[in-house]
């Protein structure tokens, strides 16, 4: 009875693993081998040709002093430093104000958690609208300040990144929200009532209660957000293109960048492979950690 | 007494400012969807919120009917690349489910696979970017490049570890008498996953499916880069509309994006309840 289940079981997991190993191992040697090499797709020979352009770790050595690797990096980090607390805190405060019931409360939480059902290359879109400078956002704040504003969000080196992270912020506090509330709900009500009976105000009820109880939620929440954040594209790309000049690269848009148009695909697998090891030892490293608390 | 009422007056501002904000962006795109080529921009004159002279031109032209000589009629209207997103999420969302629910339902009844928890959220941790160059020149190999089924194939890895996480908590939840009943009575295990389990878990796995499916729905990268003409789908082809004479196809590109937008919101509706734990891989149930 126990091996025909076993028998089962590895029969049913077989297709899953098949599909991770597909898109693991064989892309990961294969990034691998062209890492080592000039190889490009315009080289005129096929990749297992790329032998002959072998520059053994050029490649590698490249991406150390490649200057707009780094202020990718850094332009990256800056959005996720900048965004993810916003979102955080806008979330959590939100979901505070939904911890008991009101009137109206299934409706305002349907129509909050709307950002994060749209289609991101449309969020893109949508701001790209807004952001125009004959646009809505131009027109709001002319009316709040009394004289007309022109500014060109999008084509303004200091202005797009900001640009970029309102559309981001816009998107996905509703996700902190949704996930916090979710947090919330879990904090046992007797407690809560119990610190309120021996005189704890909403503050200190806030924070020596509910928020001790949410750190694992509150964990997972930052951690979803700063990994989806490491890797932002779609609604930057419609929006700026990663323009103007760099102002906007991130990662992922320098590298979609190199591969598409510079096409020297041997320096976009190095890139890449030092990415996934970096985020690999960064990814155990956290696991450690949360396996000892 | 009067700090309630001010708490209470307090929260409906915060509550309405936010919805505001979150409706704000939508509403204009619903709007500029049913505006006037003249209304697109301020010319000018002061801003269009609500369009002046409601029309149904923009959707109109991204079918290819066109109403304006001053755009000229699109060489290949928004259907095929609706066909297209439907078509690649679609197969994308059986593929990620048929490999996620089995190998969800081994791990959790037998306890096979132990390694795929992790091989799965690791998938999940890597920019697409990062892996996607092998993948380009694997399906040139294979003929895959700018065909539907090539995306959906990719579709469904990418959205596999959703559906394993998801099945598994809710194959994890699950009381299992009925299946050990069936076990006495002489089913073999296969009969009672599929005779049995599977038809009990159908409400979760249509919310799985969903789910998959909105995920699918909302990818622009990875079409981005594995199609190029014949099966773009609609976030590529949408990105792709502007016009010599006007510069940018605001209405077109908006009532295109609105088409886009309906789906997912409609079907994130009906699974609200399941959104938490689809998002935090069964991390957190609501």
């Amino acid at each position: 009875m126990k091996d025909d289940g076993a028998k089962l079981g590895f029969r049913l997991t077989l297709p899953a693993q098949v599909l991770v190993l597909f898109i693991s191992v064989f892309p990961l040697l294969m990034q691998l081998y062209i890492s080592l090499t000039d190889w490009s797709p315009l080289a005129g020979t096929s990749w297992t040709q790329a032998w002959a352009m072998w520059n053994t770790f050029a490649n590698y050595i490249d991406l150390i002093y490649d200057h707009r690797l780094w202020s990718a990096l850094g332009r990256t980090a800056l959005v996720i430093g900048v965004c993810v607390p916003v979102e955080f805190l806008l979330g959590l405060g939100l979901a505070t104000l939904f911890m008991d019931d009101f009137p109206g409360k299934r409706a305002a939480y349907s129509i909050l958690i709307m950002p994060m059902m749209v289609v991101p290359a449309v969020a893109g879109y949508m701001f790209f609208m807004l952001f125009q400078s004959g646009g809505p956002i131009n027109d709001i704040l002319s009316n709040l300040i009394g004289h007309p504003i022109t500014v060109a969000w999008l084509s303004d080196p200091n202005l797009a990144l900001l640009a970029v992270m309102v559309a981001d912020i816009w998107q996905w506090t509703p996700l902190m929200f949704l996930i916090l509330l979710a947090g919330l709900a879990g904090v046992p009500e007797d407690q809560i009532r119990a610190a309120t009976l021996l005189g704890a105000g909403p503050v200190q009820r806030f924070v020596t209660i509910v928020l001790p109880r949410m750190k694992t939620i509150i964990g997972i929440a930052l951690a979803i957000r700063v990994i989806e954040c490491f890797k932002i594209f779609d609604t930057l790309f419609i929006m700026t293109g990663g323009g103007p000049g760099v102002a906007t690269e991130t990662i992922s848009v320098y590298i979609y960048k190199i591969a598409t148009q510079d096409l020297i695909w041997g320096y976009v697998a190095a890139i890449a492979l030092a990415i996934l090891i970096v985020l690999s030892i960064a990814c155990v490293w956290a696991l450690k950690r949360m396996a000892r608390t | 007494m009067t700090r309630a009422l001010a708490f209470e007056v307090l929260r409906y501002l915060i509550l309405v400012t936010a919805i505001a904000v979150a409706l704000v962006p939508i509403l204009w795109m619903a709007s500029m969807a049913f505006k006037p080529i003249p209304e697109w921009q301020a010319t000018g004159a002061a801003l269009t919120w609500i369009p002046k002279a409601p029309t149904l031109d923009n959707f109109r032209y991204i079918f290819g009917t066109n109403s304006n000589e001053l755009i000229a009629t699109l060489d290949r209207t928004a259907v095929k690349p609706i066909l297209a997103s439907f078509l690649a999420a679609g197969l994308g969302t059986v593929i990620a489910m048929t490999a996620g629910t089995s190998a969800a339902y081994g791990l959790s009844r037998f306890g096979s696979g132990s390694n795929l928890p992790l091989a799965l959220v690791q998938l999940r941790l890597f920019p697409p970017m990062a892996v996607m160059t092998p993948v380009m020149i694997m399906w040139a190999f294979l003929n895959f490049t700018d065909t539907w089924w090539g995306l959906a194939l990719v579709y469904g890895i990418v959205t596999l570890p959703f559906a394993f996480w998801l099945m598994k908590t809710f194959f994890d939840d699950m009381p299992k008498e009925i299946e050990e009943a069936a076990l006495v009575e002489g089913c073999s295990r296969a009969r009672v996953f599929w005779r049995i389990t599977l038809p009990m878990m159908r409400a979760p796995l249509a919310s799985a499916a969903l789910f998959v499916f909105i995920l699918n729905w909302s990818d622009y990268l990875i079409a981005l880069l594995l199609t190029t003409r014949e099966w773009v789908t609609i976030p590529v082809y949408m990105a792709s509309l502007s016009s010599s004479m006007t510069g940018q196809l605001y209405g077109a590109k908006a009532a295109l994006g609105l088409i886009a937008a309906v789906p997912p919101v409609v079907l994130g509706v009906l699974i609200q309840k399941h959104l938490v734990r689809g998002l935090t891989f069964g991390a957190l149930k609501q």
